[in-house]
């Protein structure tokens, strides 16, 4: 017969996230009386000191909150601005942002699943222990991050902080010669990204299956990234500018990063949620990839977040190929759009999550009022959730080492970047 | 030809990397390559590539003497905190993972410069001791 002990854990600092967070747990009874994923990096008042400035400068003030996802921000941003001034984008921008928000997602993912994740169910307690076991792996990781870097840096003219993106289009067109050799690392990518899915799918996982709600955008003609209306799988679908109409944060007192609900109950986004929801709209020869991989989408193992990660990597790669197999110099990088008053909204699929944009603009095209949720605030209810359902499940009784790991490792299925919602775990487990 | 990396920010004495390599690019130095990059975290690595001498000069949190300047091995930097990090992944552990993989170069030097007590000040540069340290290796 088992024996029921009470518990306090305090993980101090969560490793392999970005930011600064902590995570405290109180068991009493054998029952789990107190959880919080406490955030206490300070809140960085984006949303307020970027009023006063006009759209472009923004669109590159917006990139210096994450050094991860940049252009999630920028692209979020650019498309409210956009939409409010009623211009439309012309294939080619629209094929060319998409190209570069793969660039995002092939180099984020990449750093995820080889030196954030994967330690995790190999055993390891860093990239670094991994290197010695796995160091193709690794290197796998290191290059296909590059890559992404460099095909953020081919439109943004650098890949931390790019600076390419504005209004109407980019300040600067590629020439050929530079697209082409880039595509040609894509296209000697596709084997690895390819062989990267049946690895990840190959990890061993813990039986894990809970109940959730995904959410994410989705679009008629294409894989969601850069456009389109929010579904969950509960059946809403809106518009992006009544995003406020369903979804709510709240303020918790032990955390500078606010919590989102949708009608009232947490929710998941990112990419298990986007792969969920629209797995059928992966090209084929994708799908293909996904289907024989021996784990089976829609997924409410949340620790199959990992796949769910690398399949998108394998699609990032393998649409940027198609981006940019048709890549021609336009005879302008942009056009001139002149800026109206009101309220523009914009939401876009970066790495870990949707991020969420509102601007109230003047006539002048200055910015009076910002609202910006990114993924990770979204994710904090159900990572709390999450981890609740995962410790009873592995046992209350398990040692604290044992614990403190489990927790770990679910936080970082998650991604989360702590720094865009506002570092590390600390858990502090109490048992008493 | 060699290149010499300051790895930092624009903040504080975090850019302490940053203004060394300033200074170097005053000296007219020939067969040198000068970098600046802020907050490379494992991207350093690719900066490591078609080059077989890099010299990698950063702010490291050291009370004795600020801004003084001292070559470092790889051993020291376990035991000092360095620039700033995303995802916990900074110059120690890049360097360290660069190591377990072969990525680092054959003739590879790691320069030091102290911040002092407190990362929010800039301590002056010595910039003497920087010349003496760096400009033998070049």
């Amino acid at each position: 017969m088992s024996e029921s002990r009470d518990v306090h854990i305090n993980i101090p600092v969560l490793t392999r996230v970005e930011g600064e967070g902590a995570l405290e747990l109180d068991v009493v009874n054998g029952e789990i009386e107190r959880l919080n994923l406490r955030i206490f990096e300070p809140p960085r008042l984006f949303e307020k000191f970027i009023e006063g400035y006009e759209c472009n400068q923004v669109i590159d003030m917006v990139a210096r909150i994450c050094g991860i996802c940049p252009v999630a921000y920028q692209m979020s941003a650019v498309q409210a601005f956009e939409r409010l001034f009623g211009f439309e984008e012309p294939d080619w921008l629209r094929a060319m942002r998409r190209a570069m928000y793969c660039g995002e997602w092939l180099q984020s993912h990449a750093l995820h699943i080889h030196l954030l994740a994967a330690p995790d169910f190999l055993g390891f307690d860093s990239a670094i222990a991994m290197a010695r076991d796995y160091p193709d792996a690794v290197k796998r990781g290191l290059n296909l991050q590059t890559l992404g870097n460099d095909l953020i840096a081919l439109f943004g003219g650098r890949s931390v902080h790019p600076v390419g993106v504005r209004v109407g289009g980019f300040y600067r067109a590629p020439r050929e010669e530079e697209v082409a050799p880039i595509l040609q690392r894509l296209r000697d990518a596709l084997p690895a990204t390819e062989a990267l899915v049946a690895w990840t799918a190959g990890l061993d996982f813990p039986d894990d299956e809970q109940a959730f709600i995904s959410v994410a955008l989705s679009h008629p003609k294409e894989y969601a990234v850069g456009r389109g209306n929010l579904i969950s799988g509960q059946g809403l679908e809106t518009d992006i500018s009544f995003y406020e109409s369903f979804f709510h944060e709240h303020q918790m007192p032990y955390s500078t990063a606010l919590h989102a609900t949708l009608d009232g109950r947490p929710y998941l986004t990112g990419p298990l949620a986007r792969i969920n929801l629209n797995f059928h709209q992966l090209p084929k020869p994708v799908r293909d990839v996904m289907e024989t991989c021996g784990i089976h989408f829609p997924s409410h193992n949340m620790f199959h977040s990992i796949v769910a990660r690398a399949i998108e990597l394998h699609f990032a790669v393998f649409e940027a190929v198609a981006l940019l197999e048709r890549y021609q110099v336009p005879q302008s990088s942009y056009i001139e759009v002149p800026p109206q008053e009101g309220n523009a909204f914009g939401c876009t699929e970066a790495p870990r999550g949707f991020l969420w944009h509102r601007y109230d603009v003047d006539q002048q095209g200055i910015i009076r009022f910002a609202r910006i949720v990114p993924p990770t605030s979204q994710n904090q209810g159900r990572i709390e959730e999450d981890v609740r359902h995962s410790l009873e499940k592995l046992g209350l009784n398990a040692s604290d080492e044992a614990i403190r790991l489990r927790a770990e490792q679910v936080i970082r299925n998650y991604d989360p970047c702590i720094s865009c919602a506002t570092h590390f775990l600390k858990l502090d487990i109490n048992r008493r | 030809m060699i290149r010499v990396i300051g790895v930092g920010s624009p903040f504080g004495a975090d850019q302490l990397g940053w203004m060394a390599i300033d200074h170097l690019a005053t000296l007219g130095l020939v067969e040198c390559e000068l970098l600046k990059l802020d907050r490379p975290g494992s991207r350093l690595l690719d900066h490591f590539r078609d080059v077989s001498s890099v010299v990698v000069i950063d702010a490291v949190a050291v009370n004795d003497r600020p801004g003084g300047v001292s070559a470092l091995s790889l051993s020291d930097l376990q035991q000092i905190q360095c620039t700033p990090s995303s995802h916990g992944f900074g110059l120690a552990e890049t360097l360290a993972l660069g190591g377990q993989l072969g990525k680092l170069p054959t003739d590879f030097h790691l320069i030091g410069i102290h911040t002092g007590e407190t990362l929010s000040a800039v301590p002056i540069l010595d910039l003497a001791s920087l010349e003496a340290l760096v400009l033998p290796l070049i």
